[in-house]
């Protein structure tokens, strides 16, 4: 018996020692893999020898130089290759990447701390630029960009398919760099074989739904309920610019919270128009439940024949694309009577830190990345439109990216600025706007909900 | 040797306590800290500004529905587990049924899954449009049948199948070795006297599994307040259409991460604790019950 309990009592200590020794070595994988994918520390040493011809043209920048940039749906083929270009000219910087899909996380207790790196794309979960902002953690560039050339020497403030967002008035403290836009998307293929009519304004719009209703195979409209800015991106700010005249400063006063912005009649048509919609039924039941992903696929699979979405959207479903299916894009469906489109853009900026100890360096690379030969490697690594005016034609850009660009530049179409707003004001613009679809309140219920979380907004 | 069998104690407690201290009472002390400022989360700044973020609480709609979304969790988990897993444990002890082991197994399978790939699959099983639920009723009904389970404003429901399903077998597991302590020598006395066998569950199994049922009663409470956001958050994302299925712990969250309020995200979470505290308590009380020592 006892010899048995010894035997057991081993066999336990050889067990935890084993388990001990694979946790460690499981932890010490894992941090290697982050130290490999996550930071890389480019000393001039390792890059002087590949890029000596280059180096002639005497780059003077010094110190260390670090870049926080988030890596999602676009890679980070294009940051590498920008950066290693960057190093090359300036051989004696010491260049730091910390990257990643969770860089925002793990970055934030150095921006807690005071020790933030010098630059930084703010993109991803986890970030948002107005809060930066907010949290007077981004550098005030606004005289320095104002005059700002790029290496080629223009302009960079001309360069800009979007300007700068204002978040406290007259100041820029980020520049966008990513730009695309919401819009509602349908299968151009499956619309020439019904012999469907893309909609060019809201008339055509009801009236090819009520056809695509008539004939019930599929539901007219589908969207992610779970994530209705979406909905709201897509179909009512864009249509809220038509109803204003297409006029766009609206929404900059929305962004600046202005009070009775929400109750002022262009809102109020907007939604009505989406009352007008959910009566109808065109709006997929299940909708509702749907999130983003569930809701593409549906959409793919023909149990829908519109869906609102950004212009990631082809990349993001990639191989879940079927055979014959063909991405066709409306940037905006609500404006009246072959009106103008408005495209409501999305954007990705960067900044750099207010406490960034080489401000210089990150100047100059801002100035080295807003240049057309850049836009053109970001859309062709990147599979996506950036924000510095380019031709893009004769680059590998996708098809939907090429003809979104084609509506960007034609004199049709009013591109808005960007809506931004605290998070908790989109959530509660999120909640009522699924609210209003489902018909549990009224669009002045809405506007008042709106207007209510609005002025919290305005007393943070 | 005094002092050398206390430094031996000190030596096995002291880690544990410094641990303790560090992992478990300074974060809760600095967070009880943090709710009387107004903190973003993301700035140096911090402004003290007393019960403010508190009185916030009383006057934000979200919390009562998620107060109310928590209790129905927890009264539906606290019914549901407890239902099944005592008709499973009976049913797996007293009644002998054939391959018994394999249906431990069975049960207790659910639990070995994550609970991300609970709420995948059970999004799947709800899934509106080619979901199995749907497909299943539309069997029977003209119309095909697509009811949003989870876009509902009840959707708070559907959320109990699930984490019912996925945690049943571990209170079946500690009510069946609950069960398995009792003597058989009282069962077979109860049948000499001629107990029916509802008889013999209400006044032998029940009253000497008693401080199991209260164990998973309090396992789910707790675990529950503490822990249901993270189906929440699986299954309906950011709470559901309209706050429907928001509940405290998923909405101190989106205030701290995503809307860069984190002192009130620390009020809500002294809320909880206030809330897990008056509920034990309350439940210890309800379900008190003169211990049956068994010699």
């Amino acid at each position: 018996m006892k010899k048995k309990a010894r035997g057991l009592s081993w066999t336990f200590s050889v067990m935890l020692l084993i388990t001990v020794l694979v946790a460690g070595c499981s932890s010490s994988n894992t941090n290697s893999e982050n130290n490999s994918s996550q930071t890389s520390t480019t000393t001039s040493t390792n890059t002087t020898d590949s890029h000596t011809q280059t180096t002639d043209n005497g780059g003077g920048l010094q110190g260390e130089f670090e870049i926080q940039y988030f890596v999602g749906g676009y890679g980070d083929a294009w940051w590498k290759q920008a950066i290693a270009e960057f190093q090359a000219l300036n051989p004696d910087l010491k260049i730091k990447q910390s990257a990643g899909p969770k860089i925002n996380d793990q970055m934030k207790p150095r921006w807690l701390q005071g020790d933030p790196p010098d630059f930084v794309y703010i993109d991803g979960a986890g970030s948002n630029t107005r809060q930066m902002v907010q949290d007077d953690q981004l550098m005030d560039i606004t005289d320095w960009l104002k005059e700002a050339e790029n290496v080629d020497g223009q302009n960079i403030l001309d360069l800009l398919i979007a300007q700068p967002e204002e978040y406290e008035a007259g100041k820029m403290h980020a520049i966008p760099f990513v730009f695309g836009s919401w819009g509602t998307f349908y299968d151009k293929n499956l619309f020439a074989e019904k012999g469907w009519e893309t909609p060019t304004d809201w008339q055509s719009f009801i009236s090819v739904g009520e056809k695509i209703q008539a004939e019930g195979d599929m539901s007219v409209y589908i969207h992610t309920g779970v994530y209705p800015y979406y909905i709201n991106g897509a179909l009512l700010d864009p249509t809220i610019v038509a109803m204003n005249g297409y006029d766009t400063s609206i929404v900059k006063r929305i962004n600046a919270l202005e009070e009775g912005i929400w109750k002022s009649e262009p809102v109020m048509k907007a939604l009505e128009k989406m009352v007008e919609m959910r009566d109808k039924g065109f709006i997929d039941q299940g909708s509702v439940a749907l999130n983003h992903t569930d809701s593409q696929m549906e959409f793919l699979q023909h149990k829908a024949a519109f869906i609102p979405n950004g212009l990631w959207v082809e990349g993001e479903m990639g191989s879940d694309v079927p055979d014959g299916f063909q991405f066709g894009f409306i940037p905006s469906i609500g404006q009246d009577n072959g009106g103008k489109y408005v495209a409501n853009p999305y954007v990705s900026t960067v900044a750099i830190a207010k406490k960034a100890k080489n401000p210089e360096a990150a100047k100059a690379f801002l100035q080295y990345i807003y240049t057309e030969k850049q836009s053109k490697a970001w859309a062709e690594l990147s599979k996506a439109p950036s924000n510095i005016k380019a031709d893009l034609s004769g680059t590998n850009a996708t098809k939907l990216t090429i003809e979104a660009a084609a509506f960007y530049s034609s004199a049709d179409t009013v591109v808005s600025p960007e809506v931004v707003m605290p998070e908790a004001l989109v959530t509660e613009r999120n909640n009522s706007t699924m609210a209003l679809l489902e018909g549990k309140i009224t669009p002045q219920e809405w506007v008042e909900r709106m207007e209510k979380a609005t002025a919290e907004a305005r007393g943070n | 040797m005094k002092l050398q069998r206390n430094l031996f104690l000190a030596s096995f407690i002291l880690p544990a306590l410094a641990l303790y201290f560090l992992f478990a009472l300074y974060p809760l002390g600095k967070g009880i800290y943090l709710s009387l400022f107004d903190w973003s989360g993301g700035s140096e700044t911090y402004n003290f500004v007393g019960l403010d973020n508190f009185k916030a609480l009383l006057r934000d709609g979200v919390i009562l529905k998620s107060i109310r979304n928590d209790y129905i969790l927890i009264i539906g988990k606290v019914l549901g587990f407890m239902v099944l897993s005592i008709i499973f444990a009976i049913g797996l002890t007293r009644f002998r049924i054939k391959g018994s082991g394999f249906y431990r197994a069975i049960f207790f399978i659910p639990n070995v899954l994550s609970v991300v790939v609970v709420g995948v699959l059970w999004r799947y099983i709800y899934n509106p449009n080619i979901g199995f639920l749907n497909s299943f009723i539309s069997l029977f009904t003209e119309k095909e049948f697509n009811f949003p389970w989870l876009g509902d404003q009840w959707s708070i429901f559907a959320l109990l199948p699930p984490s019912i399903w996925a945690g049943v077998g571990y209170t079946v597991i500690l009510l069946v070795a609950g069960i398995l302590n009792i003597p058989d020598s009282l069962y077979e006395s109860a049948d000499i006297e001629g107990a029916s066998q509802w008889r013999q569950f209400w006044s032998i199994s029940l009253p000497l599994m008693w401080e199991q049922v209260k164990t998973s009663v309090l396992w789910i409470v707790m675990t529950t307040l503490n822990g249901a956001f993270v189906i929440v958050t699986i299954m309906t994302f950011e709470g559901g259409t309209d706050n429907a299925t928001q509940v405290l712990g998923s909405y101190l969250y989106f205030n701290a991460f995503k809307y860069g309020k984190f002192s009130y995200a620390a009020a809500i979470g002294v809320l909880i604790l206030v809330l897990s505290l008056l509920t034990t308590v309350v439940l210890q009380r309800l379900m008190k019950r003169e211990t049956v020592e068994l010699s």
